[in-house]
């Protein structure tokens, strides 16, 4: 009953943010399009998993075995949207290649498809919290002359650092736990739930906030 | 059993240490961020105030500058116009001449054909064609002498128009000759008692050179209508004295084509000089190191813009050429223009 409580958070703030940035999608800026691309993606990718584990009856990690490295460049178009310095492209580019064949050799003799992508996911969170930290250094060396809590591109990358070092910590203890046991405990996993849903509610306030600041522009 | 419960217990401790250290990791980071950024944004609104600063002084600078070139232009304008003011007698002797022998030789003319006429009634055909041929002769010289009214006339009309920068070969030692002319004439008109001997040294040997003659005119003028003011000065001073002692103003304007044939540069380095010197005042010494600046004047005020050489040391460096000053005070200055050939 408490999963479910958990799973309800958790759908409830991502199809709520998803739905924000469909909305605002013509008063935002690029970044933020790609981030509510991320969204729905992100959205129609769970109810697939959803509908394969409670409506097929089979192994849902195959859905993930895809999303991970198709997150990660959507991530990864995002971050160069707000960098905007081209001399990062082929490196940001060339991580999302990596990923990808990690994922495919992750696939092949590690974590079948029967298997949660762990490894990929605790590899694409290591990228992410890099990518944050120079996001950061970006965001320093340029300031604006608004109030930084104000500012979407703030609230956006706080989140991904915050989510993606605690999923580092999450995955690596999943992986520890089915390797040494066989029934790894749920809180963990309810953890995670949680975490994901104030993720994506931190996205939903980056994406408002910057209808806002669109609007101040204008 | 116990022991997976212990594992997982223990497990669980070093997750939630874990997450709590990298709680205050991140917590710490995020408020350094935030402290750091603060920072820097006050540096940068600073920065950015001085900038709008800067650029707002910028524009007010650009916009000065802008006035500034235009009342330059009108300034060139006004100091063109105000030297053609000068040349006006000048120009108004220059052209009362040649109409002098139009009008007399038209008058000739006139009783000739009536002449004519008469011969022509007593059937005397021969003493006819004489005086016709006479009259062709006349006609000859009014043509002459129109042609350089509306040569003189033409003149003037170039000196007043806006140079069109484009040089032209040119005659300098005629150009010369017509501007100290023009000049003479003018002060003469200006100034009745003023006398003074022009002496002219032309070298006929220099060839045409690509100069904007109403520009490189405009210096020779310049300087010329300077000298005459300063022997024009000196002479009212020196007027009473007498005998062999007294003073005779004298301005000589000399050209000489100098040829240097440097085969180590493998190039004609061949020049034309063109001074202006006078017996006047000179240029006092303090003054030396300022001539040439805008607005520098040692006449009386209303009497000059001191932009005259300012203007002329312009022209000179624009064609590529030298300005020299070499002068003693109270007895002589000799202004030496070189252009390259």
């Amino acid at each position: 009953m408490t999963a479910d409580i958990y799973d309800v958070f958790y759908y409830c703030s991502l199809l709520l943010s998803a739905v924000t940035g469909c909305y605002f999608y013509k008063k935002i800026e690029t970044p933020y399009k790609w981030l509510t691309i991320l969204l729905v993606f992100t959205l129609v990718s769970e109810l697939i998993a959803k509908f394969i584990a409670y409506g097929m009856g089979h192994p849902n990690s195959i859905v993930y075995h895809i999303f991970t490295p198709i997150e990660y460049t959507l991530y990864v178009t995002i971050f160069l949207h707000f960098i905007q310095q081209k001399k990062w492209n082929k490196l940001f580019w060339l991580s999302a290649v990596a990923l990808l064949l990690f994922e495919i050799v992750n696939t092949l003799f590690f974590q079948s498809l029967q298997e949660t992508n762990t490894n990929t996911m605790i590899l694409e969170s290591c990228l992410l919290v890099c990518l944050s930290l120079l996001l950061f250094l970006k965001i320093r060396e340029t300031p604006s002359k608004r109030n930084i809590l104000k500012e979407g591109i703030f609230w956006f990358n706080s989140a991904v650092i915050c989510y993606y070092s605690f999923n580092i910590i999450i995955w690596g203890f999943h992986n520890m736990e089915v390797y040494m046991l066989d029934n790894p405990p749920q809180f963990i996993y309810d953890f995670n739930m949680i975490l994901s849903g104030l993720l994506y509610l931190t996205y939903l306030t980056a994406i408002f906030l910057n209808t806002k600041k669109s609007s101040e522009i204008a | 059993m116990v022991y997976l419960n212990t594992l997982q217990s223990a497990d669980v401790i070093v997750f939630v240490l874990a997450g709590l250290m990298i709680i205050i990791l991140l917590f710490g980071f995020i408020l350094y961020f935030l402290f750091t950024y603060r920072h820097k944004q006050r540096d940068f609104n600073l920065l950015q105030t001085q900038k709008d600063e800067i650029d707002n002084q910028k524009q007010l600078l650009e916009t000065t500058l802008h006035d500034l070139k235009l009342t330059q232009k009108q300034l060139i304008q006004s100091e063109k116009m105000a030297s053609l003011g000068e040349l006006t007698a000048g120009i108004a002797h220059e052209i009362q001449n040649p109409l002098n022998f139009i009008n007399n030789f038209s008058d000739v003319n006139k009783e000739l054909l009536t002449e004519m006429n008469d011969e022509l009634d007593n059937n005397n055909l021969e003493e006819a064609k004489a005086i016709a041929n006479d009259i062709i002769e006349n006609e000859e010289k009014i043509n002459h002498h129109g042609k350089r009214a509306d040569g003189i006339v033409k003149s003037m009309l170039h000196h007043s128009r806006s140079s069109s920068g484009v040089k032209e070969p040119t005659n300098i030692n005629i150009l010369a000759d017509e501007y100290l002319r023009l000049a003479y004439h003018g002060l003469r008109a200006k100034d009745q008692s003023f006398n003074a001997t022009l002496k002219t040294n032309f070298d006929d040997s220099i060839p045409q050179i690509d100069i904007v003659p109403q520009e490189i005119g405009r210096v020779i003028l310049n300087l010329i209508t300077n000298s005459f003011y300063s022997v024009s000065a000196k002479s009212r001073v020196e007027g009473s004295t007498s005998g062999d002692d007294k003073y005779k103003p004298t301005v000589t304007i000399t050209t000489k084509y100098v040829k240097l044939d440097n085969s180590a540069l493998k190039k004609n380095q061949s020049t034309v000089r063109i001074s202006v010197h006078d017996n006047g005042n000179g240029v006092p010494n303090s003054a030396i190191d300022k001539i040439f600046q805008p607005f520098f004047t040692t006449k009386p005020t209303g009497k000059g813009t001191g932009l005259g050489l300012s203007m002329s040391y312009d022209i000179i460096k624009a064609h590529g050429g030298e300005f020299q000053v070499e002068t003693k005070e109270g007895e002589y200055a000799e202004f030496i223009i070189t252009l390259p050939t």
